[in-house]
């Protein structure tokens, strides 16, 4: 539910860069989601068609990149993908165990003339 | 022609998280977020800190409600400041909205702010509001697989604590489940099994949560 909150930032942040891009159409916005920031990608297209409407970025296509939650096993150094909510390291045993991708929410581009 | 951004999306919300959070260390007080679904014993917990805390720190209380002040009722009989935020509808409180009733609290009086968030396990764990640190609280009802379905919110609290542990025995509840799956995502915050009703469990999550108010 909080995709309304997400596309209302969004939104804005699109819209500020166009604006001082000087375009007069957004075709195309690019973002990265983390699968652990619980962004359901359907409700995040949804609620952006609705805040974009009627602006310059109406109808923009909203393409977005899943990105897997990656950690990082502070004592072996070893970078393993997650599995089945297993934060423990699968190398070495280890709690100490960080996320270094998965939970961002990125604005990476958009593309407009 | 494209234009490269790079940009949090949540960015608006983190700037101000981390103006509230400078605030609070400037002021030194422990501000906390309560995270749960709704009517897992929120505000009940808080009734049994608010009775346990006043005397040993100055506590106040932002209490986030979709429509009503019914919660902040609850808490006006320990005459502590409360006040409340109406998402009206919203499903999450957002740094702005405690930025903006900063104001109403004496900042200089007080050690210990307790933001009770809208009830709701995806929505809160997505928005920093500048606290200190996170209270997941789940109760024996709501089943054992809340960890599993709600991994965020389990993996950044302080502390989780596992509320109506009385019912356990009423329900389907597998304690053993909940904590296996608790452990892969957390394997070090602590877990309190409390009954905000039955008050069991409460002196040592209070032994505790003194301690995080000192140290922060």
């Amino acid at each position: 539910m909080h995709e309304l909150g997400v596309a209302e930032n969004l939104a804005s942040i699109v819209l500020e860069v166009a604006g001082n891009e000087k375009l007069t159409k957004v075709t195309k916005v690019n973002v990265s989601i983390g699968e652990m920031s619980q962004i359901v990608p359907d409700l995040l297209e949804t609620a952006f068609q609705v805040t974009v409407a009627g602006t310059i970025a109406e109808n923009a296509i909203l393409e977005m990149e899943i990105i897997p939650v990656k950690l990082k096993c502070m004592d072996c150094n070893k970078e393993f993908e997650l599995h089945e909510n297993n934060f423990i390291c699968e190398s070495c045993g280890s709690q100490m165990v960080e996320i270094i991708s998965g939970t961002e929410m990125f604005l990476k581009s958009i593309e407009g003339e | 022609m494209e234009i490269k951004i790079m940009k949090n999306i949540l960015n608006r919300n983190q700037d101000k998280a981390n103006e509230v959070r400078a605030i609070m260390k400037e002021k030194n007080i422990t501000m906390i977020n309560l995270i749960s679904s709704p009517g897992s014993g929120k505000t009940t917990l808080l009734e049994r800190i608010c009775e346990r805390i006043t005397g040993h720190f100055r506590t106040g209380v932002i209490e986030g409600d979709v429509t009503t002040d019914r919660d902040a009722q609850r808490l006006k009989r320990f005459e502590i400041p409360i006040v409340v935020i109406n998402t009206e509808g919203g499903c999450h409180l957002d740094s702005h909205s405690i930025y903006k009733v900063l104001d109403c609290f004496d900042l200089d009086n007080l050690d210990v702010l307790f933001v009770e968030n809208v009830g709701n396990l995806v929505c809160p764990a997505a928005f920093d509001l500048g606290e200190s640190f996170r209270l997941a609280i789940v109760s024996v009802p709501e089943g054992d697989d809340k960890p599993a379905k709600y991994p965020m919110l389990f993996r950044q609290a302080r502390a989780i604590i596992l509320n109506k542990i009385d019912l356990l025995h009423h329900t389907n509840f597998n304690l053993k489940n909940f904590i296996e799956d608790l452990r892969k995502i957390n394997p070090s915050s602590p877990l309190f099994r409390v009954s905000c009703t039955k008050e069991t469990g409460i002196v040592e999550f209070m032994e505790w949560l003194g301690k995080q108010i000192k140290k922060n």
